[in-house]
């Protein structure tokens, strides 16, 4: 008896800790996350409209007037800016449900079952990278209508579609270290007054030198500004090497800098 | 002595004035305590640096026929400094109404506007911090009242008075949805829009020829506008502070009250 208790209890840890059981239950998982956003109409609003809104607004405001100014598009700042500035914003409303799921006690429920231990975070990650990567394809097709085109070949166009999702995976890092800390309401403001000013202040939104001298160099070399400048290398042209490097170094500085007190929150959130 | 008596023939009076101050306090003493009162200075001051930095440049270079670009853009500074609080004022308003907060005092012995005259008057504390705040900033960039103290009075008022009707508007809009989060969501576009395809960043003739009727006539264009003239400008093309030119604004700022205030006095005597 005591025997056959054994092999169960043995049996079930394999089950539920097996990397086959790690894909599967991922799988399940990042199904319904997607479903939950999809079926939400704000979370909608937020990855697909809005950003398309603003890549339409920004080019009818300032298009004109920096057309003028540089003789170039200005889509090739805004459409790579937008891209980011969308995957940011979904980061925001990730970390609200995130939040909220913990509230409700789901993720405790999920602690308690029998249910791979890592693939709640991973199938965030994975459905917060479909998502980021659906609003990117979103904006481009808006892009496309204004007059963006991509003049580098297949391989740079792959490259340029993947930028806004490694970015924002790295802030939704971010943003889960730090939901789990603190108050949820100071936190979403905050990060909306951040995600704010880095657009503002980025090379995406009016080019390098109409900002004054003395705030350049910030501009330059900010997370936001150096992704706009490679996605827009890969997509028109211009030097790649340097702000493609300080993008990647940005994301994995924030990916693994942030990665074990995510974790760590996670972990604190499923046992509430 | 019958069974039923009361141990008083006297009715509870609201004492108006005394809960009015209750309630009032309860909302503006927890806010400076907890240092959120901060976010009524840091939004303007945020909005002003994000707008006037990286577009000085690119607008100035195609003229606003103003002395300075701080004094071309001042009004918006002000307008987006009202539609941030009238933000904070809809996520208060749908607080209280999803807490169940409004049902409590329709059960009680309170007059039954004062809820919501309280609610008014710990934004009208909000917003006036703002206002001064946003003015400050404007001072730093170069903003200067060009004409006399009759006219600065009167671009007070003006502000206050679109601020107020702005407030009033997003606290119905709250108290009806009960969803702060929604709400605040919902909100965050229409100042957005509105901000933006207005003549508060650059002049009419600068859209494109499609979107200038609509940004020639709606309600923000008309503020600034009438904001402006109140103002002056050193070069003489702010406008003349006639009849014809101030009409639109307060129609618009008094016509969104006389909408709102029937709304509110149904809302609030609504007995649940």
């Amino acid at each position: 008896m005591a025997l056959l208790a054994e092999r169960t209890a043995a049996a079930r840890a394999d089950a539920e800790m097996s990397a086959a059981s790690l894909v599967r239950h991922t799988m399940i998982q990042t199904h319904r996350l997607l479903l939950r956003w999809a079926r939400n109409p704000v979370t909608l609003l937020e990855t697909l409209i809005i950003p398309c809104l603003l890549l339409i607004m920004l080019e009818t405001v300032i298009g004109g007037q920096i057309r003028k100014f540089t003789g170039g598009s200005a889509l090739y700042g805004s459409v790579p800016m937008v891209t980011l500035v969308g995957a940011l914003s979904g980061a925001v409303a990730g970390g609200v449900l995130l939040g909220r799921e913990r509230d409700a006690g789901l993720l405790a429920r999920f602690w308690v079952l029998p249910v791979h231990r890592a693939s709640g975070l991973a199938s965030r990650i994975l459905a917060e990278g479909c998502r980021i990567f659906a609003g990117t394809l979103a904006i481009i097709l808006v892009g496309y209508l204004l007059g963006f085109r991509f003049h580098q070949g297949v391989l740079a166009t792959l490259v340029f579609l993947l930028i806004p999702v490694l970015f924002g995976l790295a802030f939704a890092t971010v943003v889960t270290a730090v939901a789990v800390f603190t108050a949820k309401a100071t936190l979403v403001e905050a990060i909306t007054i951040l995600t704010s000013l880095m657009m503002f202040f980025s090379t995406g939104f009016v080019p390098l030198a109409a900002y004054p001298q003395w705030i350049q160099p910030i501009v330059r070399n900010q997370p936001m500004s150096v992704a706009v400048d490679a996605m827009k290398a890969l997509a028109l042209e211009g030097p790649l090497a340097r702000p493609l490097t300080l993008t990647l170094l940005w994301s994995l500085a924030a990916i693994t800098l942030f990665a074990i007190p995510a974790t760590i929150g996670y972990r604190r959130a499923s046992r509430r | 002595m019958t069974a039923g008596t009361w141990l008083t023939d006297v009715r509870a009076t609201p004492l108006r004035a005394q809960q009015w101050w209750v309630l009032t306090t309860r909302l503006i003493v927890p806010s400076v305590k907890t240092g959120e009162v901060l976010a009524s200075i840091l939004a303007p001051a945020a909005f002003t640096a994000s707008f006037y930095i990286p577009l000085k440049t690119v607008m100035t270079f195609a003229g606003t026929g103003f002395s300075s670009y701080a004094q071309f853009m001042m009004p918006i500074v002000v307008l987006q400094a009202a539609a941030f609080t009238a933000i904070s004022a809809a996520f208060r308003a749908a607080t209280d109404s999803v807490a169940g907060l409004n049902r409590r005092f329709g059960s009680m012995p309170v007059g039954p506007l004062v809820p919501v005259a309280a609610r008014m008057s710990g934004n009208i504390f909000r917003l006036a911090i703002a206002l001064v705040t946003a003015i400050i900033c404007g001072h730093v960039i170069g903003f200067r009242f060009r004409l006399d103290t009759v006219h600065t009075i009167g671009f007070l008022l003006l502000a206050m008075l679109i601020g107020v009707a702005l407030m009033l508007g997003a606290d119905v809009i709250g108290t009806v949805s009960r969803s702060p989060e929604a709400t605040t969501q919902a909100l965050v576009l229409p100042p957005l829009i509105f901000g933006m395809l207005s003549t508060g960043l650059a002049p009419a003739h600068q859209f494109p020829a499609w979107v200038q009727p609509f940004v020639r006539n709606q309600p923000v264009s008309q503020f600034a506008i009438g904001l402006r003239a109140l103002a002056g400008d050193t070069l003489g093309n702010a406008g003349q502070v006639t009849l014809a030119l101030m009409g639109p604004p307060l129609a618009w700022a008094i016509g969104i009250l006389a909408l709102c205030i029937p709304l509110t006095i149904r809302l609030s005597s609504r007995r649940a």
